[in-house]
């Protein structure tokens, strides 16, 4: 083992003492008291470094270095090293905490951090503007007790991976979108962002949409009108049937796709039915399969298995839309050799209605995007059969004004599975209904 | 006697009961607000189903009701609590009854905008009743803001605004009666119309008794019926006393 430099010259340093005070008794007597005369003069200057080192680590800047040797220099430049390491770093962090600070403070978003008790914990200056908390006072309060609306509190408490719109707190016709994002240790990140310029813009859209299919109706009776009368007309030369027959259907066409544009937007101006009713669904579904009867084989044969004969508590347009669409998107897409199969059944979870068809089935990437508006899976084959390409979007929304859901399951070229679920509360057996009458 | 004395306690489940008792009026005050918001939204664009729907879901108020006073009763009975444990389970009794005043008001507003959606409207689309309840959704707002928070000095505000409430609806009342000797074939709609401030008068009431039972929460001093000068010294000294002590 090989000492440092430093202990060797401060051993030395030792040593010089102790041969002077050897030295000097050898010289004038009485050498055990200059021994012990030069040990504590040692002890004493040792004694006051130890001060100085403690004055040093207590933040003392000032230390007279030049009346020290040995060991103690180094030690003490190495002690004030340490220190302005310590001394760049913690201003490094500040300036960097202060960053984050001014960043977080300029998100027009309000961040807020809960711990596992919904308590805040942290929050910036937006949470301030959108919500009206108080820096001051908020820490340490539960978040929903200061915000508290019922759909935020029930959102907190069973956070859906689909965020959550309540009005805001200080704009009347304001509106906040809150999303949970949990992070670390039992701690969430509340980030509650100020939609009310997207539903504004998303209400003119739809205002939008919802006029323009208006006004257009009406110069469109007028056209369908003229051409059914020229229809029938016995003077028109031959050569121009075709052209008007073709003409009829393609007015009767848009006719169909601004209904359509109507009907959803109607749908779209709410996510609740207006009004419930009882609705007898295996009569609409005798109804509605009735009409696709199959004469001499045009179409695919469509067959009823109702397993059930429970109702549904809901709107019967909207109900019969849904169905409606289902079972004639099945039967254009199926060749007249296939099978559609429609059914109706309930379980413990609820009522499911599901069309089963031969048809000509969907590509598996696709699925996730057919109930787009006017998303056609190949746009040269379904308009040949004459959708107006809003089916499913009409079915997508009115089956949410019900509380239910789509799943589509489909092989390409053997058919496709459409099954719409509706959940028990939804769901009224025929015991019931005949009761309350 | 302070802020910090109402969060401490040496049974971890009693604290957690409080706390959650405390959270479940603010829970309650959240669905009021929602109603009172609906009903004059159904007022203000003259959507009958809505106001119907509001006097319809006045049952979830009432059940909530009803599930904190037994909640606050077991913790009477098997917590015994006193000092400031005892003064925040009574002032939540007391909050909740006002509270579902205030929800059987915002019914009445419902039920008022359905039926006012069917007549003739004014050309200010009852700019006057909007107005009121404005400053009213604000007042329970304030107080909820002011229960959650424990502030008193909040709290007083609020007994303050009630004032303001009180005198708009004096002049609706005023109004009102003019417009009726004018012509007779308005009665029955501003009968609706008073009937209607009428209830947001109350509800502003309603908010003010739920800001005096906060400053009994936390200052132990009933100041019910002692005007608002008085109200306000006490608010003063106790935070006084706050102060000195820290």
């Amino acid at each position: 083992m090989t000492l440092p430099n430093r202990w060797a010259s401060q051993f030395a340093w030792l040593a010089i003492w102790v041969i002077a005070a050897l030295s000097l008794g050898a010289w004038f007597g009485g050498m055990g008291w200059w021994l012990a005369g030069a040990l504590a003069l040692y002890l004493a200057r040792l004694l006051r470094r130890v001060y100085l080192l403690d004055r040093v680590l207590e933040g003392a800047t000032r230390v007279p270095l030049f009346e020290m040797q040995g060991l103690w220099p180094e030690m003490f430049a190495r002690v004030e090293k340490i220190r302005a390491k310590a001394r760049s770093r913690k201003k490094k962090y500040h300036k960097l905490l202060r960053e984050v600070r001014e960043s977080t403070g300029a998100l027009s978003d309000a961040g807020i951090i809960l711990n596992a008790e919904n308590e805040i914990v942290w929050f910036n200056a937006a949470a301030t503007r959108l919500l009206g908390l108080n820096p001051a006072t908020d820490v340490g309060n539960r978040l929903d007790n200061l915000v508290r609306h019922p759909d935020f509190i029930a959102y907190l408490a069973r956070p859906t991976p689909e965020p959550v719109t309540v009005p805001s707190p200080s704009d009347e016709s304001g509106a906040l979108m809150a999303q949970i994002v949990p992070y670390g240790k039992e701690q969430r990140l509340v980030i509650i962002r100020d939609i009310t310029r997207e539903i504004k813009l998303e209400r003119m859209r739809r205002d939008f949409v919802a006029n323009a299919s208006h006004e257009l109706r009406s110069p469109l009776t007028v056209i369908g009108g003229y051409l059914d009368a020229l229809a029938e007309d016995e003077a028109m030369p031959p050569t121009w049937r075709g052209p008007i027959g073709e003409m009829q259907r393609q007015a009767e066409r848009m006719t169909r796709i601004l209904r359509d544009l109507i009907e959803l937007s109607r749908l779209e101006s709410s996510d609740r039915t207006d009004s419930d009713e009882v609705v007898d669904v295996a009569r609409m579904l005798e109804l509605i399969v009735g009409e696709f009867e199959s004469h001499g084989g045009e179409h695919a044969a469509v067959s009823l298995a109702l397993d059930s004969d429970v109702s549904l508590l809901g709107n019967e347009s909207e109900l019969h839309s849904i169905f409606y669409n289902l079972v004639n998107n099945a039967v254009r897409f199926t060749p007249p050799t296939g099978t559609v199969k429609v059914e109706w059944r309930a379980d413990e979870d609820g009522a499911v209605f599901e069309v089963t068809d031969t048809g000509i089935g969907i590509p598996e990437e696709q699925i996730p995007r057919i109930t787009e508006r006017f998303y056609r899976v190949d746009p040269g084959r379904s308009r040949a059969v004459g959708g107006t390409g809003l089916g499913l979007a009409i079915v997508k929304h009115a089956l949410q004004r019900h509380d239910g859901t789509l799943q589509i399951r489909s092989r390409e070229s053997h058919g496709s599975t459409f099954t719409c679920r509706f959940p028990s509360q939804r769901v009224v057996s025929r015991t019931a209904v005949a009761e309350a009458v | 006697m302070d802020v910090e004395d109402l969060g401490h306690h040496i049974s971890r489940r009693f604290n957690e009961d409080l706390e959650h008792v405390r959270s479940s009026v603010l829970a309650m005050g959240g669905l009021v607000e929602e109603q009172l918001d609906r009903a004059i939204k159904a007022l203000s664009d003259a959507d009958s189903a809505l106001g119907l729907q509001v006097a319809e879901d006045d049952i979830k108020v009432n059940r909530m009701e009803v599930s904190i006073d037994e909640e606050c009763s077991r913790i009477l009975a098997t917590r015994a609590p006193t000092a400031s444990d005892l003064r925040l389970v009574i002032a939540v009794l007391k909050a909740i009854t006002d509270l579902e005043r205030i929800g059987d008001e915002a019914e009445k507003i419902g039920v008022l905008s359905a039926r006012l959606a069917s007549l003739e409207r004014p050309s200010t689309n009852y700019r006057e009743l909007r107005n009121l309840a404005r400053h009213v959704k604000a007042m329970v707002h304030n107080a909820l803001n002011a229960f959650a928070r424990l502030d008193t000095k909040a709290a007083l505000d609020v007994v303050k605004a009630d004032d303001a409430v009180d005198e708009e609806y004096e002049s609706i009342y005023r109004q009102g009666i003019t417009f009726m000797m004018e012509d007779p074939r308005t009665i029955s709609r501003i009968m609706d119309v008073t009937w209607m401030a009428r209830a947001l008068e109350r509800i502003g009431d309603h908010a003010k008794n739920i800001c005096e039972y906060v400053i009994f929460m936390v200052h132990g001093k009933d100041v019910r019926y002692t005007g608002l000068a008085n109200i306000e010294a006490e608010v003063e000294q106790a935070h006084r006393r706050q102060e000195t002590r820290s």
